[in-house]
């Protein structure tokens, strides 16, 4: 069994690295880097649901990161890489500060905080027109620099590059947060998210780890929306907005929030559909409730629990 | 070992604990009787820092520990159970004893995270830890299983695992024996009388007045949030006040 799920994780992996170069369409290749993009964003976002926390301001963050690391590029003439950490470093310094007070309300109300949050945000970089650009945005935000690994030079401005990069970056915060989930933290968390008291009253310290998760979810975010900023070198207030938040919060819930595997598929599949659906463009906001109508109804436990359903319904007959 | 000074909390002029002052010693069974409404679990909240008191100190093998958080004064020693069945229900069995085993684990964030050897070394004790627990309260027959699936006696009893779990000094019990029928009733008398074996006091809330009074080295009787009476269950019986306020009231009521 054990060995099956190595095998066949291996070769998802060689599988990953290997698919781009098949792939000659640049367009499919940014497709894919979104997914990638989308997978990192849902999968923090329900590393902080672990705790009991619905985060609806995630874009905020990823906004941060963005705006952070693209004014650093441009007016300072930093490097894009420096700007990336810095980008994610600013975006977790303002989830520490916030922290001690949004990680004490609960559910609704720790919901209700960060969707607020996440809309001053917004506001705040539109109007602060002389730095961020206002509603126009920043324009023309540097590639990632070249760089030589093993005299391969590689240059950022195709996608295929940007492709490994982000690749490489998403198995590392998987990595990173399947520890965190399967490890004694994770199960403490998932103590939290059941009962605060009871978990307050043997000895968990609770307001710190909720603090601390919600810190890591907002690093990887800024991270996720640095990379993104210099990806596609063109970053609107828009480009995070409330709707951004609400579909990372879709991807989780429509893949299954309670397993590991669901933010990832959930992310995966809810960024194909509405590529595969790209003409009907006006249409997408209907794909997308359609299929989490659909999902709510017949898998109330994400897509991640089809093969389970499937199993019973074979039993039955 | 505990002792309250004058402890009082006042709910927006409601006084739900009046001037209290409570004294248990290192291997005591002490029991709090009283009405619905005397502040008995309030007591318990201002102990376990659950609720900050108004007035007066909480002194805990001679520090004062009043106005610490709840997490803190479980590390120091004193560990509370809930009312009702308040379990993490969708963990299985073990997994609940083996969450609640943290300040035995003493594991850190990033030794989780990078999985070093002390960690599956402190992973290896903290299963350990929670299979004698376990063992301890006869529910390890029963550790996999959904703690929401459960029986209601056996909910009871894992809720007291979970608090063994956290290696109290002192433990605090509320109602444990709420809806048991009278088998479950007597096994979890035992079972208290064995953790007292183990060294560990036992300050408990109850409204089984012939199981309190069996079990009991002594007993306080609150009513309207002040102390009306203490002593030994024999004495208890033979007090006037304590029949009128709690013992009759319980008779009329049936």
């Amino acid at each position: 069994m054990k060995l099956g799920k190595n095998l066949s994780l291996s070769l998802l992996l060689i599988f990953l690295f290997v698919v781009p170069l098949f792939i000659k369409s640049e367009y499919h290749l940014h497709i894919l880097i979104l997914c990638a993009i989308n997978i990192i964003l849902a999968s923090s976002l329900r590393a902080i649901s672990t705790v009991g926390q619905l985060s609806l301001g995630h874009a905020g963050f990823m906004s941060i990161g963005a705006y952070t690391s693209g004014i650093l590029v441009m007016k300072l003439g930093l490097s894009p890489y420096v700007g990336l950490l810095l980008g994610g470093v600013a975006a977790m310094v303002l989830a520490a500060v916030i922290a001690y007070p949004i990680t004490r309300v609960r559910t609704v109300y720790f919901a209700m905080l960060t969707l607020f949050l996440g809309e001053v945000i917004r506001l705040v970089i539109t109007e602060g027109r002389d730095i961020t650009g206002g509603t126009s945005g920043l324009l023309n935000i540097h590639r990632l620099e070249p760089i030589s690994i093993l005299g391969f030079h590689i240059n950022f401005t195709t996608r295929l590059p940007n492709y490994y990069f982000v690749l490489i970056f998403m198995l590392v915060v998987l990595l990173f947060l399947y520890r965190v989930d399967r490890s004694y933290i994770g199960m403490t968390f998932k103590a939290i998210a059941q009962d605060e008291s009871l978990s307050a009253s043997t000895g968990i310290n609770v307001a710190r780890l909720k603090a601390v998760m919600f810190c890591i979810g907002c690093l990887i975010a800024g991270l996720t929306g640095a990379f993104y900023a210099h990806y596609v070198s063109v970053i609107t207030p828009d480009s995070f907005g409330l709707f951004t938040s609400i579909y990372i919060l879709i991807y989780v819930v429509v893949g299954g929030a309670n397993r590991f595997a669901g933010a990832i598929v959930g992310a995966f599949i809810l960024t194909l559909i509405p590529e595969m659906f790209r003409t009907l463009k006006e249409y997408q906001p209907f794909i997308f409730a359609a299929v989490l109508f659909l999902v709510v109804f017949l898998l109330p436990r994400g897509i991640v629990d089809l093969p389970v359903q499937i199993k019973i319904m074979v039993r039955k007959t | 070992m505990l002792q309250t000074k004058n402890l009082t909390k006042n709910f927006k002029g409601l006084c739900a604990v009046n001037k209290l002052n409570l004294n248990i010693d290192a291997g005591e069974i002490v029991g709090i009787i009283g009405p619905n409404g005397a502040g008995k679990t309030t007591t318990f909240d201002l102990i376990t820092g659950f609720l900050q008191p108004t007035d007066g100190n909480i002194l805990f093998e001679g520090q004062d520990i009043t106005g610490r958080k709840p997490h803190r004064i479980a590390k120091d020693g004193i560990i509370r159970t809930f009312q009702l069945d308040r379990i993490f229900h969708h963990f299985t069995v073990f997994q609940n004893v083996v969450a609640a085993s943290n300040l035995v684990a003493r594991i850190g964030f990033w030794e989780a995270v990078w999985n070093t050897s002390t960690y599956s070394r402190k992973d290896k004790n903290t299963w350990d830890h929670a299979k004698k627990i376990l063992q301890f309260i006869g529910l390890h027959d029963k550790k996999n299983e959904i703690a929401r699936n459960l029986s209601h006696g056996h909910q009871k009893l894992l809720g007291i695992a979970v608090a063994l779990a956290a290696n109290p000094k002192l433990l605090l019990l509320d109602e444990p024996l709420a809806g048991m029928n009278p088998v479950e009733v007597t096994r979890t008398l035992e079972t208290i009388g064995q953790i007292r074996g183990r060294g560990i006091a036992v300050l408990l809330i109850e409204h089984n007045m012939k199981a309190v009074m069996s079990i009991c080295d002594r007993m306080v009787v609150l009513n309207f949030g002040t102390e009306i009476a203490r002593g030994s269950p024999e004495e208890l019986k033979q007090n006037e006040e304590v029949i009128q306020a709690y013992l009759g009231t319980e008779e009329n009521a049936a």
